[in-house]
């Protein structure tokens, strides 16, 4: 096994390495916007309910989940890459990466929004606080779906 | 995305500064325990002490006493003016005309004011003193010369911001008693629907919490006029064209209020929506709350739940109500104290 193989191209590890970022630049959008859209939720109920404010900071807790699938994924593929490897492995990093960095993107902009108006319906009706966490946790579980089919791809 | 971006990241840019400032006036606003001193006043010297320590200050101090509640009343409408203006000043568009859709209901009640009084044959010098500042407009004095509708659009609203509300109101008809309330309204229902569709024109949270506010409005409209015209001669199809469109009661329960005969009708429709059925139950009871009472305490609730939201200009629409309720809460509880009838001191709208 030479290292100069021809049936690894140079280019190969090219679609690994975007992979790699793909899973964190995304999910980082994801998460921002979830933990933007439920913050300003946050900021303006507690000026009438700041009893209700750990309560509430739930959302905000979840997209950061969300940003941490995207950081596993890509310390796994980017641990996972060499100078010489067979674009096979690339494309497995590069799927990977694209799949939890979308799907982080999908969960973040639900638990955005969820964790926006359930938090202003919380300071109204605090009763509403099971539902609005059933909600998130469907939200922050297709996160999830993407973290499992990466974990996949980068195993194989 | 983009939607995001236009009305959360890039609200702040031309809005920023404004919204910041509304929510500085709204915290202004007199609290529960503010209205509880002011209950408690023996005199109206007591009150204007009281009201020192708010927000309001001095604004009362270059005043002789005795206090008259009217002046009180003046220098609270003042002071809502001069905020009002400055945001108006310093707005940028979209904001700017949302503003003056704001001011187009006080230009609706000066219109009509002026117009009775001519009819009264009282003097513009006494009129003009009494129409609503935030409604004024360079056309507004030349209204004492007309002597119908039709004269009333092409000399003076043609060109005025109202000029597109007018054309269901055109007739050769002389202006009388009648038809000056029917004027007003079929004014204010075509307001309402332009108001409502720019809303909706600029889309995401304005049109969220704008749309609840002002289908309430309409609802409230229709409720109130066809409980007004019982015992009137206004007709069941002159009714049913003063009903704003654009409510929760748009098509079916605006035809059921227009066929309705009295009160328990008009009680049955609104058991069909369940907002309006809490409100209609609430009235009476224990402390003789009147149907007006209850609609305004839904109205301050929604303005309340209007600012739980932000990057949206319904906190505008808001204080504004806000702090008109207080004026008239203010007023009244005045009122109660300068004649000395206690009994019904705490019928205040509660606002916050």
């Amino acid at each position: 096994m030479s290292s100069a193989s021809t049936d690894n191209p140079v280019y190969a590890p090219f679609f690994g390495v975007m992979g790699a970022s793909a899973a964190m630049i995304f999910t980082a959008m994801g998460a921002a916007y979830g933990t933007a859209k439920s913050g300003t939720g946050i900021a303006a109920m507690a000026v009438m309910r700041p009893d209700l404010i750990i309560k509430s900071v739930v959302p905000v807790v979840m997209a950061g989940i969300v940003a941490i699938y995207g950081l596993v994924v890509s310390v796994l593929i980017a641990s996972s890459l060499t100078q010489d490897m067979s674009l096979f492995k690339s494309f497995l990093g590069l799927g990977a990466g694209l799949c939890v960095g979308f799907s982080g993107l999908a969960a973040g902009f639900a638990i955005g929004i969820v964790g926006d108006s359930g938090v202003r319906g919380i300071a109204q009706q605090p009763k509403l606080f099971v539902g609005m966490l059933l909600i998130l946790i469907f939200a922050e579980v297709l996160g999830l779906y993407g973290l499992i089919v990466a974990l996949i791809l980068t195993t194989r | 995305m983009s939607m995001m971006a236009s009305t959360d990241l890039l609200f702040n840019v031309d809005h920023g500064y404004l919204e910041g400032l509304v929510r500085g006036f709204k915290s202004g606003l007199l609290k529960e325990f503010d209205y509880t001193n002011l209950t408690q006043c023996e005199t109206l010297e007591d009150l204007k002490l009281h009201l020192q320590g708010t927000d309001y200050g001095n604004f009362l101090q270059n005043e002789p006493s005795p206090i008259a509640v009217s002046t009180l009343d003046d220098r609270l409408r003042e002071r809502l003016i001069i905020e009002f203006t400055h945001l108006q000043n310093h707005s940028m568009n979209p904001l700017t005309k949302f503003l003056d859709y704001i001011t187009y209901s006080y230009m609706i009640d000066n219109i009509i004011l002026l117009i009775s009084g001519t009819l009264h044959a009282r003097s513009l010098d006494e009129l003009m003193p009494k129409c609503h500042p935030l409604g004024s407009f360079e056309e507004l004095p030349t209204i004492a010369i007309v002597a119908n509708t039709a004269d009333l659009y092409n000399a003076v609203l043609v060109d005025s911001p109202l000029g597109p509300y007018f054309k269901d109101c055109l007739s050769e008809q002389d202006l009388d008693e009648m038809n000056i309330e029917v004027i007003r309204n079929t004014l204010y229902k075509a307001y309402l629907q332009s108001f409502y569709d720019y809303c909706q024109e600029i889309g995401g949270s304005t049109a969220e919490v704008m749309g609840r506010i002002l289908k309430f409005e309409a609802d409230r409209r229709a409720f109130m006029i066809t409980i007004n015209s019982f015992g009137t001669e206004l007709s069941k199809d002159d009714r049913k064209n003063l009903y704003p469109k654009c409510g929760h009661l748009y098509p079916e329960g605006l035809a059921k209020l227009s066929e309705a005969d009295d009160q328990d009708q008009v009680r049955q429709v609104a058991a069909y929506y369940s907002d309006y059925r809490k409100i209609f139950d609430g009235v009476g009871g224990p402390d003789g709350k009147t149907l007006e009472d209850k609609f305004f305490e839904f109205e301050m609730e929604l303005h309340k739940i209007s600012f739980m939201q932000q990057f949206h200009f319904g906190v505008f629409y808001s204080f504004v109500r806000m702090k008109e309720q207080e004026q008239r809460n203010i007023v009244w509880i005045s009122e109660c104290i300068s004649q000395q009838h206690r009994a019904k001191i705490h019928n205040y709208i509660p606002i916050l």
